[in-house]
């Protein structure tokens, strides 16, 4: 479980308390349910973003 | 009147795009201040363009089917000259010195700009109630919400304010207010019609397509509009099609996914015997219904949501905005996006790709999959819970929990009104094509549109 309130004071987000308060619960429910699905990655899965030709072409 | 109608009898010269757009502009000064649909009309200019149309036809000068007929663009479009807001306080007054991409060929198309409609904040949301522009209203009832975040754009088409608008999907933005509305939304692959221009809530989420009255006119809509754009790294080179269905087209043969698990679960049940309608109506056009487990459809919607937050957060951030220029569910996201670690990101990108994969494995057996667009009718204005099946559920999880994990893995998909709930709500069928795919959902969505 992650201290979601250390992270945002920790960051100097300037997030005042009570808006912390509503969001905490619902970044605790996601983090329930994404933490698992990390550990199903096979290392050799990349990103589904790659760097584009332009952007190598510095266009 | 549809755009293929409307395009058939400017031809026979039995009205003229003046009309058409007079007509148009008329129901927007009727119902907008019930309905609050668009953030700017473009009144005289329409007038204007719309003689212009019809004196080029006169003359023999015919830019195809969406000549002389009024649309509209969500107000995340860049359109030169004309302000574009993003229903944002922090674009209010930001008017913009170029097109972006899709007004350019919409206007290569002779289509005439009547007005850019209202959506949810930023684009970040489903609800399209927006604190800086105010509430829009669904015309099947004003109660309720047109569903977003291009909600603007479904309540001017469902409500014959103009023929065609187009909407951005990040998260079933399209599909979400089609579906509320009772009208045809179109998600194209990703790729397949180019971003440039417009505000791009997310990078590696957005899709623009077209809201509309038939899957034949998203189809028109398409034929103007897809294809490669050098000006958008994800614009697709692969060749365009003619994406408007024949008369007549068949579905016959086709083999049409039914999902056993996930999306029939915990839905009205109005809506779930609107969609199995739709089923049994492509059984009896010849498809073949293939019952199909769906991969892991809730995990790929948390990955969405990871990926989400992340970049519109880092949107955001870049913005340099303070916190009083957001409303408060835009800012919740926002703050909620910046907590977020960049590894999360990162293996929500690779989770990504690896749901992409298994996803792609159910082409084998099907050619499309159907599924409720959303589990419910249009919710009342305001409500940040709603029941289905006697369980609360947070609204804007439960408008898009069928969508979502559509954008995730990049896939079209069209939205075609399918039936009423018991409060005469309309239901959305959601009609999921393989990558490329759109000419066949729409040929599917026209085929069961003729024989409704």
């Amino acid at each position: 479980m992650q201290d979601w309130k250390s992270i945002a004071i920790a960051k100097r987000l300037g997030m005042p308390e009570s808006d912390l308060d509503l969001i905490v619960p619902v970044l605790e429910a996601l983090d329930a349910s994404f933490r698992p699905l990390i550990a199903t990655i096979p290392i050799d899965i990349e990103p589904s973003i790659i760097l584009s030709e332009p952007a190598v072409l510095g266009e | 009147m549809t755009i293929v109608e409307a395009a058939a009898q400017l031809r026979a010269r039995k009205i003229s795009s003046a009309e058409l757009v007079s007509a148009a502009l008329s129901q927007i000064e009727k119902l907008q201040p019930k309905l609050n649909a668009f953030i700017t009309v473009l009144d005289e200019r329409g007038r204007k363009q719309a003689r212009e149309a019809d004196e080029d036809l006169a003359r023999g000068i015919d830019r195809g089917p969406l000549h002389g007929i009024p649309v509209a663009l969500k107000d995340v479009f860049a359109t030169k000259g004309v302000r574009t807001t993003c229903g944002s306080k922090i674009f209010e007054h930001h008017v913009p010195d170029r097109d972006s991409a899709v007004a350019e060929k919409l206007a290569e198309a002779g289509s005439i700009l009547i007005g850019k409609t209202g959506m949810h904040e930023l684009a970040y949301g489903v609800t399209s109630n927006n604190p800086h522009f105010g509430a829009i209203r669904n015309p099947r009832n004003p109660g309720r919400i047109p569903g977003g975040s291009s909600g603007g754009s479904g309540a001017a088409v469902a409500a014959d304010m103009a023929f065609m608008a187009m909407g951005s999907d990040t998260g079933g933005s399209i599909r979400i207010p089609a579906a509320y509305c009772g009208t045809v939304g179109l998600k194209p692959t990703s790729g397949r019609i180019s971003r440039h221009g417009a505000m791009l809530l997310d990078f590696s989420l957005d899709h623009m397509g077209p809201l509309t009255r038939s899957a034949r006119d998203a189809g028109v809509t398409m034929n103007a509009l897809a294809g490669y754009d050098p000006r958008d790294d994800s614009s697709s080179k692969r060749p365009v099609e003619d994406y408007v269905p024949a008369v007549g087209c068949s579905i016959r043969g086709l083999r049409v996914g039914w999902p056993e698990n996930y999306y029939f679960e915990r839905v009205d049940s109005s809506v779930r015997t609107a969609v199995e309608r739709m089923g049994a109506l492509a059984e009896s056009l010849g498809a073949i219904i293939i019952p199909v487990r769906v991969p892991d459809i809730a995990a790929i919607n948390t990955v969405g949501r990871v990926i989400l937050m992340s970049e519109a957060s880092a949107f955001f951030d870049s913005l340099g905005a303070g916190r009083d220029r957001f409303g408060s569910d835009v800012l919740s996201l926002y703050d909620q996006g910046r907590l977020l670690a960049a590894t999360d990101y990162v293996n929500a990108q690779r989770l990504r790709r690896m749901m992409q994969r298994e996803f792609s494995k159910l082409w084998d057996r099907i050619d499309c999959l159907f599924t409720p667009t959303v589990p419910i009718g249009a919710p009342p204005i305001g409500s940040l819970t709603v029941e289905i099946e006697g369980k609360a559920e947070d609204t804007r999880l439960a408008t898009t929990r069928f969508v979502r994990a559509i954008n995730v893995l990049g896939l079209p998909a069209l939205s075609v009104p399918c039936g009423v709930t018991d409060e005469q709500l309309p239901i959305g069928l959601q009609i999921v094509g393989k990558p490329f795919a759109e000419a066949e959902i729409l040929r599917i969505g026209a085929a069961l549109e003729d024989a409704a």
